[in-house]
């Protein structure tokens, strides 16, 4: 574990649990999904990040402060989100402890939330949501369960380094990546997610509210989208519309 | 010694010139880099709508997200040569206490951005479409030309 940054226990964490992780990225996607878990689901909070790393910044939510990076569960999940656009210099140690963190507390597996940046998104009225896995058995256990595969290309951010650090932990993962806007949120794509999460697992929840209140996620979502594109930038995330080479 | 005098004001203007040209890019650069300050305006009752410009070979886009709003009330005008400002009425008014936050007191009714364009567009001639709350101008450029070859 990293002294510079810690996961602080606030209450029993669950084993054997599946591992969400929804931070801010394209399109706010991940955190609008699993945001939305959090809330359908009723998990509370279990954990929170404490990081020299991270902005000096408390979230407040009916006058009650909480660290912007917190951790939720209940019996058989665990959902990571985050209200800070995570610094792009931070996101190697911060997804590093908690990929460790999970391994610790014996996770069946990680899954990440997240877009695929798409040009022409506005002409898109359903997005479509692509999976890819940290082994070909389980890909292969997602491409039966009917999840689109994402066969080659790059993936830039919080989803890398999660598939990453998991792989060289032996943990399994998943990343989930709907199509979506760049730097505009996109509730409408994190429902996707949610509903493609559900063929692939046993987390489900009714995605009608989310697709209601669409316009006002999108009207609340503007500075946390603002903040977090400017990390995406630093983070070189332009390079997911590169096509890779692999002969 | 007269056209001496006016060639170095000549020169201390161009510097002058290039001095103005050299903040206006720097603060743009800053100003897209730092975006600081809050993304509304209890004045002009307005929210700052998020926007993208992009610049293509033979045409300038704009989109904009404008949830809530009335498609109809979308104006798109051209503040200078180089500033689009996109301005549109919400369909209800917001205020921060729909927004969860109590300790600010104000109202918006209108969603506003502005993207610079640093080539020639024809504002004439641009199209405007709407779908879902995003909307997508575009401008053809201005000044293309043609090199013949033989």
């Amino acid at each position: 574990m990293s002294e510079s940054v810690k996961i602080v226990e606030k209450k029993p964490i669950p084993s054997e649990a599946t591992m969400i992780i929804g931070l801010p990225d394209v399109g706010l996607v991940g955190l609008i999904a699993t945001s939305y878990l959090i809330s359908e689901l009723n998990l509370e909070e279990i954990a929170y990040m404490d990081s020299d790393l991270l902005p000096p910044v408390v979230v407040l939510h009916k006058g009650v402060s909480h660290a912007p990076l917190r951790i939720y569960g209940n019996k058989n999940l665990i959902a990571v989100i985050s209200e800070l656009a995570v610094p792009a210099p931070a996101i190697y140690t911060i997804m590093r402890e908690i990929v460790d963190w999970g391994e610790a507390k014996k996770v069946k597996r990680i899954v990440s939330m997240g877009g695929i940046p798409i040009e022409s998104r506005q002409s898109i009225k359903e997005p479509e949501v692509f999976g890819a896995a940290s082994n070909q058995e389980l890909l292969d256990t997602l491409s039966k369960k009917g999840l689109k595969i994402m066969n080659e290309g790059y993936i830039v951010g919080p989803q890398a380094l999660s598939m990453r650090y998991s792989v060289s932990k032996k943990v399994p993962a998943i990343a989930i990546l709907a199509q979506s806007f760049y730097n505009y949120p996109d509730p409408q794509a994190a429902a996707m997610a949610l509903k493609e999460l559900s063929k692939i697992s046993d987390v489900k929840v009714d995605i009608s509210k989310l697709l209601e209140k669409g316009e006002e996620i999108r009207l609340k979502a503007r500075d946390t989208m603002k903040r977090t594109q400017q990390e995406m930038n630093r983070m070189q995330k332009a390079q997911e519309y590169d096509l890779p080479l692999y002969v | 010694m007269v056209s001496e005098k006016r060639k170095k004001r000549s020169n201390l203007d161009i510097l002058d010139e290039y001095l103005e040209e050299l903040k206006t890019l720097t603060d743009k650069i800053m100003g897209s880099s730092f975006p600081e300050g809050p993304s509304w305006n209890t004045e002009t009752c307005c929210l700052h709508a998020l926007s993208n410009v992009f610049i293509t070979p033979r045409e300038v886009i704009v989109t904009a997200d404008l949830p809530n709003i009335e498609p109809e009330t979308v104006k798109v005008e051209m503040v200078d040569e180089n500033l689009i400002e996109i301005t549109a009425k919400m369909k209800k008014k917001v205020r921060f206490a729909d927004l969860g936050i109590y300790h600010r007191q104000g109202q918006f009714s209108f969603l506003r951005c502005q993207g610079r364009v640093d080539v020639a567009v024809d504002a004439e001639k641009m199209k405007i479409s709407c779908e879902e709350g995003i909307l997508e101008v575009r401008f053809p450029r201005k000044n293309r030309h043609e090199l013949k070859s033989e």
